[in-house]
């Protein structure tokens, strides 16, 4: 178990003075069995108004406004989570169980792909074969392992609204490519499966105390009986070092922050600091 | 009739379908009694010029309908088209039936999905429907109305049996054309409406009104309503503009409103003024670029949010589209079983899911002989009736089929009834079909007697959509307050619909330069755009 404090801040700079913007906020870690958030908050700099409200994903979103003139805005997330270690499931579903009529209704938001997750040819051919071969969370594992030796993890390759397709023919992405990609070939092997936005403490052995550079974050689960967390850019299973903030068909469902302001942004600075507390 | 003297009447036979006036044997029908005889005494050069007339008044009122990209006039026959008391009593019922059900259905929809749960419709069904607003899940509207005008299209059989055709539960259009209609032919026939007990229609402005009112947050005694139009280059700006001015509302567009502090405020001379109900004429898509279309101007940022706190009233809701999808359809009469306990008083149309394997298969075999639609087009876009399609368009259609499933139903073709309607060469029956509108104002469903009475100019054309180049009738219910002899009350052309002659062109003077600059400058932020590991 770890208890984390992560801070997420993010300012944006216009070019000329704004005086309208309405903006969402997808900041706040979720409660969950494995994770409990023992403090968290979301600081506005300017706004004139805001407030909560929960989205059909389940995700604590922040909407607020901000009508008066402005040059420059900044938000600030901050938590103090306490992450649990996964425990092993025992109950494990055979390819009949997942493939069958109940399990494909019910999951069937997570079984289509989009634009965004659609996979390649060659992608679909590689993750049909191991679903020939292996079990449903071996297929998935080997996927997993695939991608993430196929494609370099390059900070600035593509943006979240690059289809997984052009992160694939690249070679190279960021987590969004990855967990498209990994979704994109799981689902269409018919193994639900679902984008996870979140963060990362990304030092193993950190020091109670030391607070690193950390970064927003995406990974992927699918369910073979029960949901399991996955990480392919790390190629590591979802440790206590992994903070879930909210969960959908993919980033476009779980965007951290998205809005509408009448003018131009000149200037965008995201800094995300992981401390580790105990 | 056998009389040697000639009329409009003669020559006029009624086709296989069913037709409303006249049997096979020639007898007219009870509820066209009165209108046959009306037209019998006149000659055939009479009823022309009685047409003409109407037209021309018809075209001064300036009623036109789009028709690809382009305004026509949207012809209004002179031959009313009449439903008789005892069918009305039945229409009526199963109209706001089938709206009740719709209402359950989509409170459930964005509720907690007991229809799912309980193994009445697949989630996939929901959860692919292109028209399911996750963005809405969890908006609770004030008095629980979703649906608060519909129109519910019904055709009627060969063997005379009203079947619904569609829903339309997202932003029904076409009841101005009913308003003018009356107008219009009240001033033809001023003396038949008392005489046959013809039921007024000209009320819709006012329940339309008080139902919008009704539906007002919580806690607003007087709310203040607007009719939300895209702006003067929609093709439905007419009807927008009359309900503005019949419900004595304001007509407003998006750059008219803003959102502050979750509540909706329109911006008037006098400065600031709160909004309550939104009577939107705008598509979901366009409502709230913080949620939707980033680059939509039509909305206001912030609408959903407000509705969401209960601040605002969107009528009709946002997401409605779920409920009118066509594969949707085909689960009504169990919907109807479900949530009210009731049978569905009106059927509706055998339906293929061309989802399911084995049904594919059949309709596969049997194009030729099908009518098939796009689940979720409306006004006879993308219909094929396989009985007039060439080998190439039933060998488009197919791969269209196997491409997308779920986008696709089949239905047998429906021979529509047919009415008396004038063409160059005499009365001939024509297909019709009806659009009723129902308003929901949360305690009871009203149904506008008559309807939208839509026809298909063309001989032997079923498709009978203003959009597809048809015409309209003015429809006549009857069983409504007869009068005899002197006492004749008022047409409805002298009462209420004030200045429904023109379109306004001084609702905004700034219209014209607005609509070539309407974009204000907007841009959707993301600040995942260089986030990420």
């Amino acid at each position: 178990m770890s208890t984390l404090r992560i801070e997420h801040r993010t300012r944006f700079t216009y070019g000329s003075e704004i005086v309208s913007s309405y903006n969402e906020a997808r900041l706040t870690p979720a409660w969950l069995p494995r994770q409990r958030v023992l403090d968290s908050k979301v600081e506005i700099e300017p706004s004139t108004w805001r407030t909560t409200y929960r989205d059909y994903w389940e995700t604590d979103v922040v909407a607020f406004e901000v009508l008066q003139p402005h040059a420059a805005l900044t938000v600030v997330g901050t938590s103090i989570v306490e992450v649990s270690p996964l425990r092993a499931r025992e109950e494990r579903v055979s390819w009949g169980d997942i493939q069958g009529p109940r399990f494909q209704d019910l999951l069937c938001e997570y079984l289509g792909n989009t634009p965004t997750t659609e996979p390649t040819e060659e992608l679909a051919a590689f993750a049909e074969d191991a679903a020939g071969r292996l079990s449903p969370d071996l297929t998935a594992r080997s996927i997993c392992d695939m991608l993430h030796e196929r494609i370099a993890y390059v900070p600035g390759a593509t943006s979240v609204h690059t289809p997984a397709t052009d992160a694939w023919e690249k070679k190279s992405g960021v987590c969004q490519d990855l967990a498209h990609l990994a979704i994109g070939a799981l689902r269409h092997v018919g193994i639900p499966a679902r984008y996870v936005s979140g963060y990362l403490h990304p030092k193993r052995d950190a020091e109670i105390g030391e607070s690193v550079a950390g970064e927003s974050h995406a990974w992927v689960e699918w369910w073979t009986g029960d949901w399991h967390g996955f990480d392919p850019t790390n190629d590591r299973e979802v440790s206590d070092h992994h903070v879930i903030v909210g969960r959908g068909r993919e980033y476009r469902d779980v965007p951290p922050l998205t809005g509408v302001v009448a003018g131009e942004t000149t200037g965008l600075d995201v800094r995300v600091t992981v401390t580790q507390t105990a | 009739m056998s009389d040697d003297r000639s009329t409009p009447w003669s020559g006029y036979s009624p086709a296989q379908a069913w037709d409303e006036a006249m049997d096979v044997h020639g007898d007219v029908r009870e509820p066209y009694q009165r209108v046959y005889s009306e037209i019998d005494r006149m000659s055939g050069d009479d009823l022309y010029s009685k047409a003409e007339a109407l037209a021309s008044s018809y075209l001064a009122q300036g009623v036109t309908f789009d028709h690809a990209g382009e305004e026509r006039p949207f012809p209004l026959d002179i031959v009313p088209r009449v439903v008789g008391a005892d069918e009305w009593d039945v229409i009526a019922p199963g109209i706001a039936q089938r709206v009740r059900t719709l209402e359950a259905f989509l409170a459930d929809v964005y509720g907690s999905q007991h229809c799912v749960t309980d193994g009445v419709v697949p989630r996939r069904l929901i959860a692919s429907s292109q028209y399911f607003y996750r963005a809405v899940h969890g908006v609770d509207p004030a008095n629980g109305v979703r649906v608060h005008v519909s129109g519910i299209d019904l055709v009627r059989d060969q063997h005379s049996i009203w079947r619904v055709l569609e829903d339309n539960v997202r932003v029904p259009s076409g009841v101005s054309y009913v308003l003018s209609n009356r107008r219009a032919m009240s001033q033809m026939y001023p003396d038949m409406f008392g005489a046959m007990g013809v039921r007024p229609v000209l009320e819709y402005s006012q329940r339309l009104r008080s139902a919008l009112a009704k539906a007002a947050p919580e806690g607003v005694d007087d709310p203040t309503i607007v009719v939300l139009t895209p702006g003067v280059f929609n093709s439905a700006y007419y009807e927008h503009s009359l309900l503005a001015r019949t419900m004595g509302v304001q007509l407003v567009e998006g750059r008219d409103l803003e959102t502050l502090n979750g509540r909706v405020y329109m911006r008037t001379t006098a400065g600031r003024r709160r909004v309550d109900v939104i009577y939107r004429r705008v598509d979901d898509d366009y409502l709230d670029p913080v949620q939707f279309r980033p680059d939509s101007a039509l909305g206001a940022p912030g609408i959903v949010q407000a509705a969401r706190l209960g601040n605002v009233t969107i009528a009709n809701a946002i997401g409605n589209g779920v409920a009118d999808d066509k594969l949707i359809y085909t689960y009504m009469p169990d919907l109807t079983r479900y949530y009210l306990g009731e049978e569905p008083i009106l059927p509706i149309v055998d339906t293929w899911r061309l989802e399911e394997k084995e049904a594919r298969e059949e309709v596969l075999d049997r194009l030729n002989e099908l009518v098939v639609k796009p689940v979720d087009g409306s006004g006879g876009k993308g219909v094929v009736i396989g009985t007039k399609a060439s080998k190439e368009e039933l060998e488009a259609t197919r791969k269209q089929i196997l491409e997308d499933p779920r986008g696709w139903i089949a239905q047998p073709v429906i021979q529509l009834s047919t009415v008396p309607t004038l063409t160059e060469t005499g009365l001939e029956p024509r297909h019709v079909d009806l659009r009723p509108f129902a308003i929901n104002d949360g305690d009871d469903v009203w149904v506008l007697p008559g309807g939208l009475t839509r026809v298909a100019l063309q001989k032997g054309q079923l498709i009978v959509n203003s959009s597809q180049g048809g015409g309209s009738k003015d429809t006549w219910v009857l069983g409504g307050v007869r009068h005899r002899g002197t006492v004749v009350p008022p047409p409805e052309s002298k009462v209420e619909l004030e200045g429904v002659a023109s379109v306004p062109q001084d609702a905004h003077p700034e219209d014209w330069a607005h609509g070539q600059q309407q974009q204000q400058q907007q841009q959707q932020r993301d600040a995942g755009e260089v986030s990420g590991s």
